[in-house]
């Protein structure tokens, strides 16, 4: 049975496969590097690891890094690339797929979704994970989608 | 586990901490305002002012330049860290002098893979102090004959 991590960013309402999310921490300390790329908010440390935390309120427009930085809550996500954070206003729901109405179509705009959730009427983006975490660190992040699809991953 | 036995400096620049072998460091000057020569600048090779150091002058750095990190202090208040070099003596320029450290307190720390581009020609190496990550300051990355300028 799949299930769903929900989540809330501003007005960003976004999903993760509970498989990907190893933990949400509370109040984690957050540290600047040297050259952090422009869509890297901060590193935190976890468990004597550095993890690096994407600033997804570009994902929406309705952010800063700043705003990232103060939020209360990281989702430890893991990609195939790395452990990575994202940044959450509320501990989450977790809701198994039947509970929903699943959609795995992708959004010719965001190249980042990969599929919708709709659960109790709200629709919540399905975030492709190892897209975000090569574009967002490797400084080819445009918030546009990316034509080719050749980075894109399958839910 | 102990990274290194040796002695460091830990220093703060832009907000974020950095490790100094001791072994590099002649001298920490504190008080630079009245010493220090900013037209005496050769900005392409990195080299923002010279500072009076005993009876000649050295060439001073600013790190924050090359790392691209934004530093609130302004240079008349700035630390000058004079260390030693293979043509003589150069100096940093740092927000503040924390503290000495033994390796004892320090866990090594992998750059994570996602972030091993950034931090290509900035550092290499990044070490963990009471769970902060300090980054590792190598001089010859800022002076010297292995100077790249940016």
């Amino acid at each position: 049975m799949k299930r769903f991590g929900l989540f809330q960013l501003g007005t960003l309402d976004f999903a993760l496969s509970l498989q990907q999310i190893q933990k949400v921490i509370q109040d984690s300390k957050l540290y600047q590097l040297p050259r952090l790329p422009l869509a890297v908010a901060a590193v935190l440390v976890d468990n004597d690891r550095l993890v690096p935390l994407l600033d997804l309120s570009l994902l929406f427009g309705g952010g800063s890094t700043t705003g990232t930085k103060t939020l209360r809550y990281q989702i430890l996500v893991e990609s195939e690339y790395g452990t990575v954070a994202l940044p959450a206003e509320l501990t989450g729901k977790i809701v198994a797929e039947k509970k929903g109405t699943l959609s795995t179509e992708a959004s010719p705009k965001e190249a980042w979704v990969i599929g919708e959730f709709d659960y109790q009427n709200t629709k919540y983006k399905i975030l492709d994970i190892n897209f975000l975490a090569i574009e967002m660190t490797q400084n080819f992040w445009r918030n546009k989608p990316d034509t080719s699809g050749a980075r894109r991953h399958p839910l | 586990m102990a990274a290194t036995t040796n002695k460091n400096l830990i220093f703060r620049l832009g907000g974020i901490g950095f490790l100094l072998d001791l072994d590099h460091v002649v001298e920490v000057v504190e008080q630079i305002a009245e010493i220090l020569d900013p037209s005496r600048s050769d900005i392409g090779r990195g080299i923002v002012s010279a500072l009076k150091f005993r009876k000649t002058w050295i060439p001073v750095v600013d790190p924050a330049l090359k790392l691209g990190l934004i530093s609130s202090v302004k240079i008349k208040e700035k630390t000058a860290l004079v260390l030693q070099g293979i043509e003589g003596n150069w100096a940093i320029l740092v927000d503040q002098v924390v503290e000495l450290s033994s390796g004892e307190h320090l866990r090594l720390c992998d750059t994570p893979f996602l972030l091993k581009v950034s931090a290509m020609g900035c550092y290499s190496e990044l070490l963990l102090l009471n769970n902060e990550p300090l980054v590792v300051f190598e001089p010859e990355r800022h002076y010297g004959s292995d100077f790249v300028p940016v």
